[in-house]
């Protein structure tokens, strides 16, 4: 036989379910859990039971509590989701967008149900918006290539290993060929690394001669800290023609650095090991602006691709378009989050990922 | 890797300051990453012997020892270390002393306890990082000599090696850079060896992985500590000190770059072959762990069982121990792409696999061999056996590798003169077979493997030449417009519209948590995640957002109103796509202004304004719903779906947030291909325009929509515009026009583009439109 609290939590239950409003619903609350309600009646009853009773009795007690307490509380937040979509469904939702400051939305020669008519204006002009640090660099090193004369090249974040590593001089076993610090998916693709890979699609996608920059995301296997982040963003840059030397490999990025850090910088270049460039260099900038000019700052990886990554292209393409001792090209990488955190100041790398309005406003 | 500028100056010429030496390397490509002085300053610190230890009588953590500190009166000194046993040599820092780390050292009570100095650690010392215990000495260091005698100062340079720069990880093979570098002579070579060599008692199965394999045997060793000097020089590059055999072979790879190993050869059973290991086949290393090994991991074995993990470690229990009598030093090249995945696959790496994996130069094997033998004969004593046991082939040397000079002018971007390449060549040790004037053959050392094409060439040549002295030159080329650079450019006008519309922009991580918020179903799971805040990559912009506006919220903010551009990783396919995500919430105006009293909250119309912003005159909303929405509208270009926008639910929100939440999300990949097209000139009317208003009372559900579908109906074509401009709706407005009623107000401005419309014709084109109205929706006109 059920125990008579067994009862109590079935009727409750039931009860529970059958109302259909909030406020019957707080009737049922009362009478089951209120001061004087059946269920905490209980509670004083406790007191007369055998010490053998009421630890059973006593956990039974703590489980009915509990169960319509639950149920009441899903079912009042069913109630208040329902009156939420309720009120908010009488809203008309194609009446016109606030838009903004000016008001007025040109000639309505109808086309169309949702011709956007003058409202009121919503975001009074004394809230200004702000572009995101991160962009703001990346917008302002766009500009400085294409006053040198390069378009814009794109890829996918997504990458099969060919072109984040194979095709970038790097095949297996090789040391620099880093898998431990690289994200894979189930499907055994892979988060490109760098994105160098998106040289690689930019050569297959056309012929000879190339000047491309790459903006765009890549990811390594780190740990979050001040200075690094899984996710960061970097420009690559392509530029294949003929007889395209060290030399132009400086100028051009002597002119971005200059441009970019003050006519004052000065650019260092230090020899280094890439896979995929031939010679290497890494760029060390200094300049009165950056932390007083007191040290060498490394910003960025370059060098003169490597014939082997053509020969790698030429073997996708089908053709010897990248003839290497026709062509020669040189690439380089910058990595925008560290680039940005030495222009403005910003010590934490975390910052950009935390988008706190405190942060972004500071650079409106 | 560690490198000891006194060590480096054993086998060349250094200048005085060793920070010349850093800014060289460092010039040329082999970056010194870290400068650090040893051994300077230590007075006051003397050698001393524990005679005896007891435990504190107040602290558990520490003893009290006996010290001898050969005054013939011994010391009482409190020490908190564990690491030592009584009769070990200790540095004794005296009252009076001051370490290089600051510390001053005087008679003291510690605990209750009289301590009359202290017992140091190297850390304290500044001769090693180890804080963990006790410096322990060399049992032969005499008792009361000061420390600086045992260590004489050092510099260590902190090197980064490129991973094509096997070569560089010895003292040797760096010191043998400098020198090229510097166009200086070295002035040590290590001797050829002259033992003979006998193809037997060895063998190869695994022959491609294990090319070479060689073993000398060395009789009635002494195994004991280490020589003060020998300790300190391998502890001074951070390799710690076991005994005398294992140290010697830690020395010589740290002097010449071979990895070595001693087995204790009365535990081994038999011959010693080179094979693969077999699935599963498991093995103790002397790391003290079991690895299970795989086909393809070569192993060195006996007849019984593997005895090695070949070029990464030895085995535990074939080991040399106290009492080991008789050894065999194995001396082998591994092919390096074998042994790197040997590595990374076991999570076992070595000081020898990491050489090993980089290539090791073949011509020093003997050489390492030989100079191993010697030490172990000269330190613990021991008879080598004549000749050197042996299978496989060295690999052969590099091929030729030819370079014409005028190709070098063309990479580098300026003339060198051939007499220049050649002397930087040379000076790496590479010999000219063939000449021309244009071009020449170089013959390639057997430690420069990397060295493989003309441009490895070039790369020598720029290194040591200076990429300093190489000017910039400005080249340049211009290109077309691409397919990138204009939905950039279309990116960069939305972001502009929208900053100027009052919202700000963000950028939020592409990498999600496990326990995102709504809007993360079905995101695809990373397979190697490192922590559970990058998990899974973003279907949507949303579930970013919502995480900025949650935290916003905490930090105090009364106005939140957000976007973002960027990609989504749309499931199932992944496909990645570009969008748009749109948060608004809070006041309409954050802080109080004189010029705007409440401006009350942000709605739905903030937010369709905002995204209409972006798109003008493109969009239509249609009422839907969505599991995480309390209000939701699919948001249409044409009648292509583009995106949602809606109410938040706030079941889906982790926080209170008093007032709606709104949000949109929309794809740029559709309906920016519209974009940028150019606006055309359009005559404005010249005529004057007449304005007529309307105020209706109407059911409550009717829409603003069907409303203008009615007015434009009768479509004359001089009704120029129709502006909504007043709503009353609510209970009040119940109250007033009746049950579910409420009251709208639109004006009608009328204008023609070639004359002046009349007010008759005006008034009758109005009257019909109300009309219509009337009949049609049972609006009920105010006047």
């Amino acid at each position: 036989m059920s125990h008579p609290l067994e009862q109590l939590r079935e009727d409750a239950l039931r009860e529970i379910e059958s109302e259909s409003d909030e406020k019957s619903l707080d009737a049922v609350r009362v009478r089951y859990l209120g001061r004087n309600g059946s269920i905490s009646a209980w509670g004083e009853k406790m007191k007369t039971l055998s010490a053998a009773e009421r630890p059973v009795i006593g956990k039974l007690l703590n489980e009915v509590r509990n169960a319509v307490t639950a149920a009441l509380d899903a079912r009042s937040e069913e109630f208040r989701a329902q009156k939420e979509s309720e009120s908010l469904g009488r809203i008309d939702i194609s009446l016109p967008g606030a838009t903004g400051a000016s008001g007025y939305s040109g000639y309505s020669e109808y086309s169309g149900f949702s011709t956007p008519l003058t409202g009121y204006s919503g975001f009074v002009p004394l809230e200004r918006g702000s572009l995101h640090p991160l962009t703001q660099m990346l917008e302002r090193s766009i500009e400085i290539f294409r006053r040198m004369g390069f378009a814009l090249a794109d890829g996918p974040d997504i990458e099969d290993e060919w072109h984040c590593f194979d095709a970038l001089n790097t095949p297996p076993e090789h040391p620099a060929r880093n898998e431990q610090d690289t994200f894979f998916l189930r499907d055994g693709r892979l988060l490109r690394t760098h994105t160098s890979t998106v040289q690689i699609r930019a050569m297959q996608a056309a012929p000879p001669p190339i000047r491309v920059i790459a903006p765009g995301a890549a990811y390594r296997r780190d740990e979050l800290d001040a200075t690094h982040s899984p996710q960061f963003h970097q420009i690559e840059g392509l530029y294949v023609d003929e007889n395209v030397s060290v030399a132009d490999l400086k100028g051009a990025l002597e002119f971005f650095m200059r441009e970019l850090f003050g006519p004052d910088t000065a650019v260092q270049f230090r020899p280094h090991f890439f896979p995929f460039t031939e010679p290497s260099l890494e760029v060390y900038v200094k300049s009165k602006a950056l932390k007083g000019g007191e040290q060498w700052i490394e910003v960025a990886g370059s060098g003169v691709v490597h014939p082997a990554v053509f020969e790698q292209v030429n073997e996708a393409r089908g053709d010897k378009a990248y003839d290497p001792e026709k062509w020669s090209g040189y690439a380089f990488g910058l990595g925008m989050d560290r680039l940005a955190m030495i222009l403005f100041d910003i010590p934490d790398i975390r910052l950009f990922a935390q988008n706190d309005l405190r942060f972004l406003r500071q650079f409106a | 890797m560690k490198f000891s500028i006194n060590w480096l100056r054993e086998f060349v010429g250094l200048p005085k300051n060793p920070e010349e030496t850093a800014d060289l390397l460092t010039r040329a490509g082999v970056e010194t990453e870290n400068i650090e002085t040893r051994g300077s300053k230590i007075d006051n610190v003397i050698v001393s012997q524990i005679t005896a230890s007891s435990r504190h009588p107040n602290a558990d953590r520490l003893t009290v020892c006996e010290v001898d500190d050969g005054s013939g009166t011994k010391r009482q000194i409190v020490c908190g270390a564990k690491n030592y046993k009584v009769g070990d040599k200790v540095a004794l820092a005296l009252p009076g002393a001051k370490l290089p780390n600051g510390l001053e050292i005087r008679k003291s009570k510690l605990r209750g306890v009289e301590s009359e100095g202290m017992l140091c650690s190297p850390i304290e010392l500044g001769l090693g990082e180890d804080a963990s215990g006790l410096l322990i000495l060399s049992p032969e260091a005499k008792i009361g000599v000061p420390i600086s005698d045992l260590f004489p100062s050092d510099t260590i340079l902190d090197v980064e090696i490129t991973p094509n720069r096997g070569d560089l990880l010895s003292h040797f093979g760096l010191a043998r850079e400098i020198a090229a570098l510097t166009r200086k002579k070295l002035k040590s070579m290590p001797p050829e060896s002259k033992v003979p060599i006998r193809k037997t008692g060895v063998t190869i199965t695994s022959t491609r992985e294990c090319p070479f394999f060689s073993l000398r045997r060395i009789d009635q060793v002494t195994v004991g500590p280490s020589p003060q000097w020998l300790r300190a020089k391998i502890e001074s590059v951070g390799i710690r000190s076991i005994s005398n055999i294992v140290d010697i072979s830690n020395f010589v790879m740290l002097e010449l770059g071979q990895p070595t190993h001693a087995f204790d050869a009365d535990k081994l059973k038999g011959a010693i072959n080179v094979r693969f290991a077999r699935d599963g086949e498991k093995f103790l290393a002397l790391d003290g762990k079991t690895y299970s090994l795989k086909p393809d991991n070569c192993v060195v074995a006996d007849e019984e069982r593997a005895v090695g993990i070949g070029g990464v470690m030895g085995g535990e229990e074939t080991g040399v121990t106290d009492s080991t009598k008789n050894i065999l030093l194995e001396a082998a090249y591994f092919l390096p792409a074998s042994i790197r995945h040997t590595a990374r696959e076991l999570n076992l790496p070595s000081d020898a696999s990491y050489r090993f994996e980089r290539g090791v130069d073949p011509g020093m094997i003997f050489r390492a061999s030989a100079r191993v033998t010697e030490l172990i004969r000269e330190i613990a004593g021991g008879t080598p056996a004549k000749e050197i046991q042996a299978a496989g082939k060295l690999p052969a040397n590099p091929p030729d590798v030819s370079l014409s000079y005028e190709k070098c002018d063309r990479v580098v971007g300026v003339a060198i003169k051939p007499k220049t390449v050649d002397g930087i060549l040379t000076g790496f040790g590479l010999s000219k077979s063939k000449r021309t004037s244009k071009s020449a053959n170089w013959k390639i050392p057997g430690y420069r493997r990397d060295l493989q094409r003309d441009v490895d060439l070039i790369e020598e040549v720029v290194r040591a030449y200076g990429a300093d002295k190489i000017p910039g030159t400005d080249r340049s080329r211009v290109m077309p417009s691409s397919a990138a650079d204009r939905s950039h450019d279309i990116e960069s006008t939305l972001r502009e519209r929208l900053v100027a519309h009052g919202l700000s922009e963000v950028r939020t991580s592409k990498l999600i948590p496990r326990n995102a918020p709504a809007f993360s179903e079905n995101a695809i799971v990373l397979q190697n995640p490192l922590s559970e805040d990058h998990v899974a990559l973003r279907p949507s912009l949303l579930s970013g957002l919502l995480g900025v506006f949650e935290r916003n919220l905490r930090a105090g903010a009364e106005r939140v109103a957000l976007f973002e551009l960027g990609r989504v990783f749309a499931p199932p396919d992944v496909r990645e796509e570009r969008r748009a995500g749109f948060l608004v919430w809070g006041k309409r105006v954050s802080d109080p202004h004189w010029r705007a009293a409440d401006q009350g909250r942000l709605d739905f119309f903030d937010l369709k304004g905002a995204v209409e912003s972006v798109f003008p005159d493109k969009l239509s909303f249609q009422r839907s719903t969505h599991p995480s929405l309390s209000m939701a509208a699919e948001i249409y270009d044409n009648n292509q779906l583009i995106g949602i926008a809606g109410q938040l639910s706030t079941l889906s929100l982790k926080i209170d947030a008093p007032g709606g939440v709104f949000v949109a999300e929309l794809s740029l990949d559709l309906p920016i291909k519209g974009l940028g097209s150019r606006a055309t000139f359009r005559e404005f009317g010249k005529f004057p325009a007449i304005i007529r208003d309307i105020a209706m009372i109407v059911s409550e559900e009717l829409t603003h929509e069907k409303i203008l579908k009615v007015i434009f109906h009768e479509n004359p074509s001089w009704l120029e515009r129709v502006e909504f401009f007043d709503q009353f709706v609510g209970e009040e407005a119940a109250r007033r026009f009746g049950p579910k009623k409420k009251s709208l107000a639109y004006r009608l401005t009328y204008r023609d583009r070639s004359r002046t419309l009349t007010s008759e014709e005006v008034t009758a084109a109005h009257a019909r439109i109300r009309e219509r109205l009337q009949r049609e929706l049972g609006a009920e006109l105010r006047e």
